[in-house]
């Protein structure tokens, strides 16, 4: 008989309770990657439980529109009044000080709260408008690819969020608690939807060179965690520099035969001892390596571009031969969509310009523009664009006020959480729009008659998107009720919105 | 909860209670437990509108207590006692149309069972009592129970494991064989297998209780402190970096390494409580107790530019006070940092009231990206404390070996000073309106002024005089004769608080006004001495607060023996003053082998100082901070102010304890506190077990699970207080129980009734944690280096996992790793970085520290496989483990004989043999055809290579011991 079969056969409930919460930990054979997801696993345990669970419904909870997930977190903070959400009035407030009325004492951090003067630096890089199919877009000339793409895109410049600095705001975007211990998006996607394929994570992370080299603000395995969830749904990150996946070369000196020997041989022994204890965590360990040999297979096939058509690199522009560049990073996730990836991250560094954006903006947007679009296009050619939620942004926006000297070609911006620009795309999402306004300064969310608004995260505040709001949806589209899919967890059930966060309809078809 | 729900299913469908009717005549009911059996289904169904939080409560309604529950609303009574017919509770969860029942459809909580509501009618039958929650009662010594096979049993808590076995139908199974117990024992106590003689004295000691024996020996090793500390560290999130932004190196070890020695030593759990929480605010605390305090230090911190310090104090204080919470109470409080918890009876109030513990202590609440961000000591180590008292022991030999008379004469003869100094004199203090006055206008005594009242003054130049002036806006002189054998020039050395003018033989020569304190600063002043005798005079001129003057006027050598020289004439029977006359003999004096030894001593004392650490400690604030309610948990918020207290329903803090983290520790280790014994011995059982008699280890409130035996756990709390708090005594009653020595083996009849092993129907099998995994492996190679504590080691990491995660101005951008062979220590010493804690530990479930962990996940994925297959330490572990078979001068057979020993401490069955022996001569054919093959794969690990072993052989060794180091056994304590 076929060993994993055999093993598969051996799966009984005891592997369904191991030393965490909710009796999922230990060793579900289903599992290996999050495989098979939660509902099936909730029918596997009340056939046996007798019972139902009581935290977690089968998911998805409702038709879900889109499959996965591709998120391009621009880490640092890029500054939309660079790139998104153009100002023209403050071509002629140039060094004149920010009105009171409209910083309205809310706080800003201490690199700043020590200048005398908050100088307005309008954005020295030229908008043009685009026809995005609705009422038009302006983007900044930096971004050329990405204006192309307008008519896929759902641009909400009302981001908001209440982190003012880097670390607490990166893991609210990315965990839905400015302080660290939750389970990241990623992480509750494979926990809650599984895997759709046998060979690969579930959820994948990326890192892309900065051309700048100055990589300012760190991005690290917390991000893509699992908090209290079982280690098993973290992100794995695929790198570019030695092993795509830690550990997956065999040593030199050992050939793919010689391995496959070695493995049947421990799988000889695992057997005897199945016979003599009859503990069915043994069989799964015995699939355990079974899987870590396909993953040996999976994961270089999936690295190897050489077989893309010269039309895929023209599209993805030359950096995409190079690994490790946003642009091949993209090509590579489009690859794992592909192939049945659930969540793909991919980080781009180096977006904290609290000095030199005359200097350093236009080779970040670069590093990201062609990349961003040629993924949009190629998802679409494929098919893929309905089924695959994209996202981009990063944690916070920038000031318009200028942090240090101030000139009409360099300044510098400070963070700036009360407005910032997030763009979304297929998976479901209106194609075209753009979403909210803020004041002529950029600096406040404003209503239709221009009026400012304080977004409550209690409430839905219309016209504004908060973090917990963004969350919600990308759940939603995913067919997920954020407020169903909780974790018990030290005597209280956990979710990715914390008790916050509202599906924002308007954004979505 | 479904698991105590699932047991009372259990228990009820056992006494027939599914059967109960709806109506009619009434059966034998069970009886049913609030806490146990309705508490978890309204806390779960009902209290989220209708429980403690009273602003909540929805329609006025609280079914978290008997008043509440019973109080008359508009349309009856929710619970009518010894009524459920006339409870509206019963009508509206029971209610058939969805628009009157409860909970409501859009709540998004799930309607009652048949079974549930079965439940609580028979709990309003029985009066609908609300007894308090188990775990708030402090628990008392149950009554040894009767069971079916007292001779199975060796200790109580066999018997309180054998009556649950009872009620199942379910025998225990046999003991384990010997083998299987030494590897057992040693891997749960000391997290290492036993060494070849531990495990061959065991297997021949014939002795009746040949196991208490072992496992005392286990008990008494080093390895036993560093295995248990590591539990401990995970649940107070022990790192080596800050954790966020930067995360640069943050210097704590010290504390760590104290853990492993107080668990060695036994320290009592009060006394290691109280010394973590508290051990700054005992009377006179000794290092140790100081060192201990790291633990309040242990959160994580940042200095992230532009951060605000409120809110971090906020952030800090936070998680503080949800550890301290969860290690020592078993509660999560964190709800309450917002709201009035939900579940348990913890009000936001009480939050800020233990939260009012921890936010005045003196640390800044950014660390300022440095390792030491104050308050720190140094800690040396015993060792390091036992090195330098032998030192100065030395040092005191030989300068009692020296005579004070015979240096003094020894410099009289060979030193000749330049420079003498006599007649030194002082003037009275001159009082000016404010400090520019008092530095400018001339007074009595200042060239060209008249002369001053002097008196005497026993002035010794190269030492500090504080406070001469003693008034603001004041000044005074000093006036000496200095003389010189030649003319020459010397450079002054002139230290002043604050202003300093100086004359030498009338002429101004150095003029400062200088706002500092005498150590700030030595002003060089260059003085023109003629021969014979010269005037200085030096006017000091203090503006607020202490004054001072140091006037440094030989060469410093010069200086040092002048003063010692001076000073012994005056004082010679003085005993201070010969041993720095004898010391600065011997550093100035002739060079002799005496001299010589003393000043090798002196570097060394000075080498061993510079090489102890310092460590992060607590010190409270002098006026602590006030503490208010943050409305919302937000640090910007602040709502009434709040005093330090315990929450309200686990009293009150007694009187005769200090309000501070003190009284709060001792409060926490009273024995009358029902949680903080339990809690750990839950813990301790857990590890041993695999699952806590509790298993939800982090929670013993309401949403926690019921105990599986609740008398178990209660008879260890107890007993555990009753021992002196000893750990090693409750260690030792758990291994040696007849439950835990008990065989492995998974019958389908255990499965069935057993799955989970929660009734201990067998002994404990679970995959090792990570760090044993590694250290089995190094143990395997022969590779393991057991030195205890110091500083974090960095082993082999694949390149770029420090950099690309990283902003490149952190202290922990770039990972160096060792060279030497601290590289093949203990896991437990791992540098532990937080945002990139070492990989192979991370996949195999090891939290990353950053929050409190209690109780890891055990996970299994194919990196795990990876890992264990080709990560550099476990090929090298294998290529070494290898040769020490190859070096064995036996037949292939005996040395995979020796290779079962080595990795899973038993001899192999012929089927075993059998497959590895045929892989051995697979391999050896490989690699024999392709001997560069062999090279390439033996090339792994700093470890050398042995010239006389064939490159074929070791290859072909290599696999088969990799191969036994990745079998489920291996990983697998069973």
């Amino acid at each position: 008989m076929d060993p994993i079969r055999e093993a598969e056969l051996m799966m009984t409930r005891r592997q369904l309770f191991g030393r965490t919460t909710l009796g999922l930990g230990t060793a579900a054979l289903s599992r290996l990657f999050a495989l098979g997801g939660l509902g099936g696993l909730t029918q596997l345990a009340s056939a046996f439980d007798g019972q139902a669970h009581h935290g977690i419904p089968g998911l998805p909870n409702f038709a879900p529109k889109a499959k996965r997930v591709i998120y391009l977190f621009m880490s640092g903070g890029p500054s939309q009044l660079d790139l998104w959400d153009y100002k023209p009035k403050l071509n002629d407030l140039f060094n004149t000080d920010l009105p009171d009325s409209v910083r309205r004492g809310q706080r800003v951090t201490t690199m700043t709260s020590g200048q005398a003067r908050f100088p307005i630096a309008p954005s020295k890089y030229k908008f043009q408008h685009h026809d995005n199919g609705g009422d038009g877009i302006w983007v900044s000339e930096l971004l050329p690819h990405t204006a192309k793409i307008v008519k896929k895109l759902c641009v909400i410049k009302t981001m908001w969020t209440e982190a003012i600095n880097h670390d607490p705001a990166t893991t609210y975007l990315q965990t839905g608690s400015q302080l660290p211990g939750r389970p990241s998006m990623g992480a509750w996607l494979s926990y809650g939807l599984g895997s759709m394929n046998e060979n690969l994570p579930t959820y994948v992370v990326l890192h892309s060179k900065v051309s700048s080299g100055k990589p300012n603000q760190p991005v690290y395995p917390r991000l893509w965690g699992t908090g209290f969830l079982p280690s098993e749904y973290q992100g794995v990150s695929l790198r570019s520099q030695g092993d795509p996946v830690l550990y997956l070369k065999d040593p030199n000196g050992m050939d793919r035969t010689t391995r496959r020997a070695m493995l049947d041989d421990i799988a000889a022994l695992n057997h005897r001892e199945l016979g003599a204890f009859g503990d069915p965590e043994i069989a799964a360990r015995i699939k355990q390596y079974e899987l870590a040999y396909r993953l040996q297979a999976s994961v270089p096939d999936l690295m190897d571009l050489s077989k893309e058509s010269a039309d895929t690199f023209e599209l993805y522009g030359k950096d995409a031969h190079e690994p490790g560049t946003f642009a091949a990073n993209c090509l590579l996730a489009r690859r794992m969509v592909q192939r049945g990836v659930r969540f793909i991250q991919i980080f781009h560094r180096g977006w904290d310009l609290h000095s030199d954006l005359g200097i350093d903006m236009p080779s970040q947007a670069k590093d990201i523009d062609q990349g961003c679009a040629a993924l949009i296009k190629d998802l679409e050619r494929t098919g893929l664009l309905d089924e695959t939620l994209v996202i981009w942004g990063g944690e916070f926006g920038r000031t318009v006020y200028s942090q240090g000297p101030l000139s009409h070609e360099n300044y510098g911006r400070d963070h700036h959480p009360r407005a910032f620009t997030v763009w979304m795309a297929g998976g479901g999402v209106k194609p075209g729009m753009v979403y909210g306004q803020t004041d002529d300064f950029g600096y406040n969310i404003v209503d239709k008659n221009g009026a400012i608004i304080d977004p409550s995260v209690d409430r839905r505040t219309p016209g504004a998107v908060h973090v917990h709001d963004l969350q919600a949806t990308v759940l939603n589209q995913l067919g997920i009720d954020h407020t169903k899919m909780t974790y018990h967890y030290q005597g209280r059930e956990f979710r990715l919105t914390d008790v916050y966060g509202n599906v924002i309809h308007d954004l979505i078809t | 909860m479904k698991h105590s729900y699932s047991l009372l299913v259990m228990a009820i469908a056992g006494l027939g209670y599914a059967a109960w009717p709806e109506q009619g005549a009434k059966p034998k009911q069970p009886e049913i437990n609030f806490g146990r059996d309705v508490k978890p289904i309204l806390s779960q169904h009902c209290f989220k509108c209708h429980g403690p939080d009273a602003s909540k409560a929805a329609a006025g309604l609280r079914l978290d207590s008997f008043a509440g529950a019973t109080k008359a609303l508009d349309d009856g009574c929710a619970i009518v006692p010894k009524d459920p017919t006339k409870s509206i509770l019963i009508e509206r969860v029971s209610a058939k149309t969805p628009a009157m029942r409860m909970p409501p459809a859009n709540s998004g909580m799930a309607a009652l069972s048949t079974e549930q509501i079965g439940i609580l009618k028979a709990w309003i039958s029985q009066g609908a009592k609300y007894e308090k929650h188990w775990s708030f009662v402090s628990p008392k010594l149950p009554a040894i129970p009767a069971v079916s096979n007292p001779a199975w049993c060796r200790n109580p808590i066999d018997r309180f494991v054998l009556e649950k076995l009872d009620v199942a139908g379910l025998k225990p199974e046999p003991e384990a064989d010997k083998d299987t117990l030494a590897m057992r024992a040693a891997l749960t106590l000391t997290g290492l297998p036993p060494s070849q003689s531990e495990q061959a004295a065991f297997r021949n000691d014939k002795s009746k209780d040949a196991y208490e024996h072992y496992v005392d020996k286990l008990l008494a090793k080093q390895t036993y402190g560093e295995h248990q500390a590591r539990f401990w560290l995970d649940a107070v999130r022990y790192a080596d970096t800050h954790g966020l932004q930067l995360d640069n190196e943050r210097s704590v070890y010290p504390y760590r390494d104290w853990v492993v020695e107080s668990l060695n030593e036994d320290l009592p759990f009060d006394k290691f409580a109280q010394w973590q929480l508290a051990g700054d605010l005992l009377p006179k605390p000794t290092n140790e107790q100081l060192v201990a305090t790291g633990y309040v230090r242990m959160n994580l911190t940042s200095n992230e530019g532009g951060a605000i310090e409120e809110e971090f104090l906020a952030r800090n204080t936070f998680d503080r006070v949800e550890t301290t919470s969860t290690v020592f109470l078993g509660l999560t409080v964190g709800c309450a940092r917002c709201h009035d918890h939900k579940f348990d009876p913890i009000k936001q109030k009480d939050y800020y009231g233990l939260y009012a513990f921890f936010d005045s202590t003196a640390d800044s609440p950014l660390d300022g990206n440095i390792a030491l961000p104050p308050p720190f000591i140094s800690a040396p180590s015993k060792a390091q404390t036992a090195e330098l008292a032998q030192k100065h022991a030395q040092m005191e030999r030989r300068l009692k070996s020296l005579d004070a008379g015979k240096a003094a004469a020894w410099f009289e003869a060979h030193h000749k000073s330049l420079i003498l100094t006599k007649d030194w004199q002082v003037s009275s203090v001159y009082t000016s309106p404010n400090f520019d006055v008092a530095f400018e206008k001339a007074q009595p005594g200042e060239p060209g002024q008249p002369d001053a009242q002097w008196k005497a003054f026993d002035f010794v130049p190269g030492t500090d005089y504080n406070n001469i002036i003693g008034k603001d806006s004041s000044s005074i002189y000093i006036k000496g004769t200095i003389s010189a054998t030649k003319a020459v020039e010397i450079t002054l050395g002139v230290s002043s608080d604050d202003a300093v003018r100086v004359w030498l033989n009338g002429t101004l020569i150095h003029s400062n006004k200088a706002s500092r304190g005498v150590n700030q600063a030595i002003d060089k002043v260059k003085a023109q001495f003629r021969a014979g005798d010269n005037q200085l005079i030096v006017k000091i001129i203090n503006g607020v607060g202490p004054d001072g003057v140091n006037i440094r006027i030989a060469s410093d050598s010069d200086q040092l023996i002048d003063n010692a020289l001076a000073a012994f004439r005056r004082t010679p029977q003085n005993a201070a003053v010969q041993n720095e006359l004898k010391k600065t003999y011997f550093q100035l004096g002739p060079k002799t082998a005496e001299s010589r030894a003393y000043l090798a001593l002196t570097k060394e004392i000075t080498e061993i100082e510079a090489s102890i650490p310092k460590t992060l400690i607590a010190k409270e604030m002098a006026t602590p901070r006030p503490t208010f309610i943050l409305k919302r948990g937000q640090y910007d918020q602040k709502g009434d102010p709040v005093d330090r207290h315990i929450p309200a329903s686990l009293g009150v803090l007694p009187a005769n304890l200090s309000v501070d983290r003190l009284g709060l520790a001792k409060w926490l280790t009273s024995p009358t506190n029902p949680l903080v014994s339990r809690v750990f011995v839950n813990r301790v059982w857990q590890q041993h077990f695999g699952t806590g008699i509790v298993k939800t280890a982090e929670d013993f409130g309401s949403q926690g699970e019921w105990p599986a035996n609740q008398a178990l756990l209660d008879y260890l709390s107890v007993s555990f207080m009753n021992n002196g708090w000893s750990i090693k005594k409750l260690n030792k009653m758990m291994v040696t129980s007849a439950a835990f020595r008990q065989s492995s083996k998974v019958t389908p009849q255990k499965l069935a009734k057993d799955a989970e092993n929660r009734l201990i129907s067998r002994g404990p099998r679970y995959r090792l944690d990570a760090e044993v995994i590694r250290d089995k492996a190094l143990d395997a190679g022969g590779l393991l280096v057991k030195k205890i504590g110091g500083h974090g080691f960095k082993p082999y990491q694949p390149d770029g996992l420090w950099e690309g995660s990283s902003d490149p101005a952190s202290s922990t951008h770039f990972y160096k790793r060792d060279h030497d062979l601290s590289i093949y220590r203990r896991s437990m010493y791992l540098f532990w970085k937080r945002t990139s804690p070492p990989p192979a530990m991370i996949t195999f479930d090891a939290p990353t520290r950053d929050t409190c962990t209690v109780r890891r996940s055990s996970t299994n994925t194919p990196l795990q496989a990876l890992t264990t297959l080709n990560e550099v330490a476990f090929l090298e572990a294998s290529r070494t483990m290898a040769q020490r078979l190859l070096s064995l001068n036996v037949s292939d057979e005996q040395r995979l004989a020796r290779a079962f020993e080595i990795t899973l401490g038993r001899t192999p069955q012929p089927s075993e043999s059998k497959i590895l022996t045929n892989a051995l001569s697979r391999y050896r054919k490989l690699y024999q055809a392709d001997p560069a093959a062999a090279k390439n794969l033996i090339n792994v690990g700093d470890a050398p290579q042995p010239a006389k072993v064939s490159a074929t052989d070791q290859a072909a060794w290599m696999i088969v011991c990799s191969s036994l180091m990745n079998t489920d056994e291996f990983l697998t304590l069973h």
